[in-house]
C-alpha cells in the first residue's frame, strides 16, 4: 500500500497492526493449535480418524442439513424481508425484533425449546405425529434447529439492500411492458443477488458451526442424527485430542474452501454492482 | 391523433398536485411541461405514463382516441426516461435496451435476430455501438441517458415521456443533448412529451411549452407566443430575469415616477395602480436625458464578463434597483463608470395589474 505517500487517512500503519494483532489472536493461533496438535497423528492415523464412517455420516449430515438449511432461509429470510420493508402493518415492529430473536436467545435456549415443541407429544409435535412426521430426534429436527439459527441472517442482510432499493427502476420495467412477475424475476431479484448470497454465506457458515441447539433436538444417535461439531466434543471428553482435532481441521479447511467459492461468486455477480 | 389528458385532479393527502388539468398533445408534437418544483408537472407525467393514477371523477387519459385511464404501466405502451436514468445495472448496454422485448408475450416476442436487429439499430441511432457490452456502472452521465431513450424508444411506445432527463447532467453536455434530442425528434417523430424546470430548455426544444404553477396549467403556446406574449405575470416571471416598476395605468399609458409609457393595449383600463415588467434587454442606457420617456439613475456595478454586460442602475427618484444587458459593443460604446448618473428608455413594457409579487 502506501509506503511513501502520504494518505489523507492518518493510521494506516497503527490500523493494520492492531488488525493482524487482533486477527492472530483471536482466529490464527487458535486455529494455528488445531493443525499444530493435528499433526502429532501419522497420516494414517489421521486419514482413518477423519473418513471413519461414523465421521463422514456426521459431515453429510452436518453439511447437508446446514446446506438446506441455508437454503429454506434465502426463501423465507427473502419473503420476511420483503414484507418488512414493503408493508406497513400493525405490528410491523414487534415482528421486526422477532426476527432477531435466533440472534440473542442462547442456542441451548432455542434447542430446549424447539424439542419441547416439535416432540411427539409437543404442540406442533402432536399434530405432525399422526401424518408420520417426526422432528424431534431426526434428521428434520437438525434441520430445523439449523433454519432456526440461520434466519436473522439473511433478513438483516436482504432487508437495508431492499429499503435502499429505487422504486424508479421497478417502475421503469413495467413500463417497458413487464408484468410484476417479470419485473420481481428479471429485475428486483438479480439486484438483491449480492445481498441474498452474502446472507446465505453467513447463515450456512453459523449452520455449520451450530452446536448448542442441536444438540437437544437430534437426540444423538451415530450414524443417524449425529453432527460433526457434536462428534469432535464427544472426541475431547474421552481425551482424544489429536482425533478431536484433526476432524476440526478437516471441517476447518472444508468450510473454508466453501466459502471461498462463495465470495468467488460474491465478487464475480458484484462486478457490475457500482451504483448508477 | 392525440395524446390528450382530461379533468384530472390529484391529491396527496392536503396537497393538491394537479387541479382539473386538461392537455392535448398533437401526434409527432415535441411539448414540455415547465414549471417549478410542486407545480405538478411530474406528477402529470407520471399519470400520462401509468405511474400513477387521477382521483377518480370525470378524469380521462387517451391515446389516441383510446382511453388508457385505468390501464396500467406495463399495458400503456408509454416509453418512459427517468431523471437518474434508472437503468438496469445488472444488465449491459444491449440488455437494457432489449429488456422491453424481451418481456414481451410470447406470441407476439421477436425471436432473437429481430430483437438484435432492433437493438442495433436503436445503438446506431444513440450512437453508442461500441459501447453495446458496457454496462451502466461504466457509462458517463449523458451515455446513461441516452440509453435509458434508446430503452424505452425499443418497445415502440405511442408516447415518449421523458422526467427532466438533462436534470443530472453538468451544463454542457446538457445543452448538447438536448440538441441531439431536438435532431432525434426530427428524425422519428414520435409525441413526446418533457418535463422541465429550465425556461431556456423548453423554448429550445419543444415544439410547445406548457407552464405549469401550483397544480394548473398557466399557459401553452408556441415558444414565441408565450415569450413574447406571457398570459400572466407568473409566465413573464418564469421565462427569464426581470425588471419590475410600480406605477399606474392611465388613458393608455403607464406613469413610472415622472416618465410615462405608452402602452397601448391598456387603452380601455381605468386608472389604477400596475406594475411594468421589462426585460433587461429592453432597456436603452444613455448620457442624454431623452424627454419624457426616459428615467434618471446611476450606474452602482457593471460586469461585461461572458456574451453580454450587466448593468446595476438605481433609480434616482425611489431609490429602487434594476439590472440593464447590453450587448458587448453597446457596452464598448457607453463606457459606464461605477457613480455616473445616466438616463434609461424602457422598451416592450408590460403591464400586470398590481396584485402579483414575486
Amino acid at each position: 500500500m502506501a509506503k511513501k505517500t502520504t494518505s489523507v487517512l492518518p493510521g494506516f500503519k497503527l490500523t493494520l497492526g492492531y488488525t493482524l494483532l487482533y486477527l492472530s489472536l483471536i482466529v490464527l493461533i487458535p486455529l494455528a493449535c488445531t493443525v499444530w496438535k493435528t499433526s502429532t497423528l501419522t497420516w494414517d492415523q489421521f486419514w482413518h480418524t477423519v473418513t471413519a464412517p461414523r465421521v463422514m455420516a456426521s459431515y453429510r449430515l452436518s453439511f447437508g442439513a446446514s446446506f438446506l438449511a441455508a437454503l429454506t432461509n434465502l426463501f423465507f429470510g427473502l419473503l420476511v424481508a420483503w414484507v418488512l420493508v414493503r408493508y406497513q402493518f400493525w405490528g410491523k415492529r414487534f415482528v421486526d425484533a422477532l426476527v432477531d430473536l435466533p440472534f440473542a436467545l442462547p442456542t441451548a435456549v432455542a434447542g430446549i425449546a424447539l424439542t419441547a415443541v416439535y416432540a411427539p407429544h409437543g404442540w406442533i409435535g402432536r399434530w405432525l405425529a399422526p401424518l408420520g412426521i417426526q422432528v424431534a430426534f431426526t434428521r428434520l429436527g437438525v434441520f430445523v434447529a439449523l433454519t432456526f439459527i440461520g434466519l436473522p441472517f439473511i433478513v438483516r442482510t436482504v432487508q437495508p439492500v431492499l429499503e435502499d432499493f429505487d422504486l424508479e427502476i421497478e417502475e421503469s420495467a413495467a413500463s417497458l411492458g413487464a408484468n410484476r412477475w417479470q419485473t420481481f424475476w428479471r429485475v428486483t431479484l438479480p439486484m438483491l443477488r449480492p445481498a441474498l448470497l452474502t446472507g446465505f454465506t453467513l447463515a450456512f457458515a453459523r449452520a455449520l458451526g451450530e452446536y448448542g441447539s442441536v444438540v437437544f433436538i437430534s437426540g444423538n444417535m451415530p450414524m443417524k442424527t449425529e453432527i460433526t461439531p457434536l462428534l469432535i466434543i464427544t472426541k475431547l471428553e474421552e481425551f482424544d485430542y489429536p482425533g478431536a482435532t484433526a476432524i476440526a481441521v478437516t471441517m476447518l479447511v472444508a468450510s473454508f474452501v466453501l466459502l471461498l467459492t462463495i465470495n468467488f461468486l460474491q465478487w464475480w455477480s458484484h462486478r457490475h454492482h457500482r451504483p448508477v | 391523433m392525440s395524446v390528450e389528458v382530461l379533468n384530472v385532479t390529484k391529491k396527496f393527502g392536503q396537497f393538491t398536485a394537479l387541479d382539473n388539468v386538461s392537455l392535448k398533445v398533437e401526434s409527432g408534437e415535441l411539448v414540455a411541461l415547465l414549471g417549478p418544483s410542486g407545480s405538478g408537472k411530474t406528477t402529470l407525467l407520471r399519470i400520462i405514463a401509468g405511474l400513477e393514477f387521477p382521483d377518480p371523477g370525470n378524469a380521462q387519459v387517451l391515446f389516441y382516441g383510446e382511453d388508457v385511464t385505468t390501464i396500467p404501466a406495463s399495458q400503456r405502451k408509454a416509453g418512459f426516461a427517468f431523471q437518474h436514468y434508472a437503468l438496469f445495472r445488472h444488465l449491459n448496454v444491449f440488455e437494457n435496451i432489449a429488456f422491453g422485448l424481451r418481456v414481451r408475450p410470447r406470441p407476439v416476442r421477436p425471436n432473437e435476430a429481430e430483437i438484435h436487429a432492433r437493438v442495433e439499430k436503436l445503438l446506431k441511432l444513440i450512437q453508442m455501438e461500441p459501447q453495446a457490452r458496457r454496462f451502466p456502472s461504466q457509462l458517463s452521465g449523458g451515455q446513461r441517458q441516452r440509453v435509458s431513450l434508446a430503452r424505452a424508444l425499443a418497445v415502440e411506445p405511442k408516447v415518449l415521456l421523458l422526467d427532466e432527463p438533462f436534470g443530472a447532467l453538468d451544463a454542457k453536455v446538457r445543452k448538447e443533448l438536448r440538441r441531439w434530442l431536438r435532431r432525434l425528434h426530427d428524425e422519428i417523430h414520435i409525441t413526446t412529451l418533457f418535463v422541465t424546470h429550465d425556461q431556456e430548455e423548453a423554448l429550445e426544444v419543444a415544439d410547445r411549452v406548457a407552464i405549469l404553477r401550483v397544480g394548473r396549467i398557466e399557459q401553452i403556446g408556441t415558444p414565441e407566443e408565450i415569450y413574447d406574449n406571457p398570459a400572466s405575470p407568473f409566465v413573464y416571471d418564469f421565462l427569464g430575469n426581470v425588471n419590475l416598476f410600480s406605477g399606474r395605468v392611465r388613458d393608455g399609458t403607464v406613469v413610472i415616477g415622472d416618465t410615462k409609457i405608452a402602452v397601448p393595449e391598456t387603452a380601455g383600463e381605468s386608472d389604477s395602480d400596475a406594475i411594468a415588467f421589462v426585460r433587461p434587454h429592453d432597456i436603452r442606457v444613455t448620457r442624454e436625458p431623452g424627454g419624457p420617456a426616459t428615467l434618471a439613475a446611476r450606474v452602482i456595478r457593471s460586469n461585461a464578463a461572458g456574451p453580454l454586460a450587466n448593468l446595476e442602475l438605481v433609480r434616482l427618484d425611489t431609490g429602487g434597483q434594476f439590472t440593464v444587458q447590453l450587448s458587448k459593443e453597446q457596452f464598448q460604446q457607453l463606457q459606464p463608470k461605477t457613480g455616473e448618473p445616466v438616463f434609461v428608455e424602457l422598451r416592450n413594457v408590460k403591464v400586470f395589474a398590481d396584485d402579483y409579487s414575486i
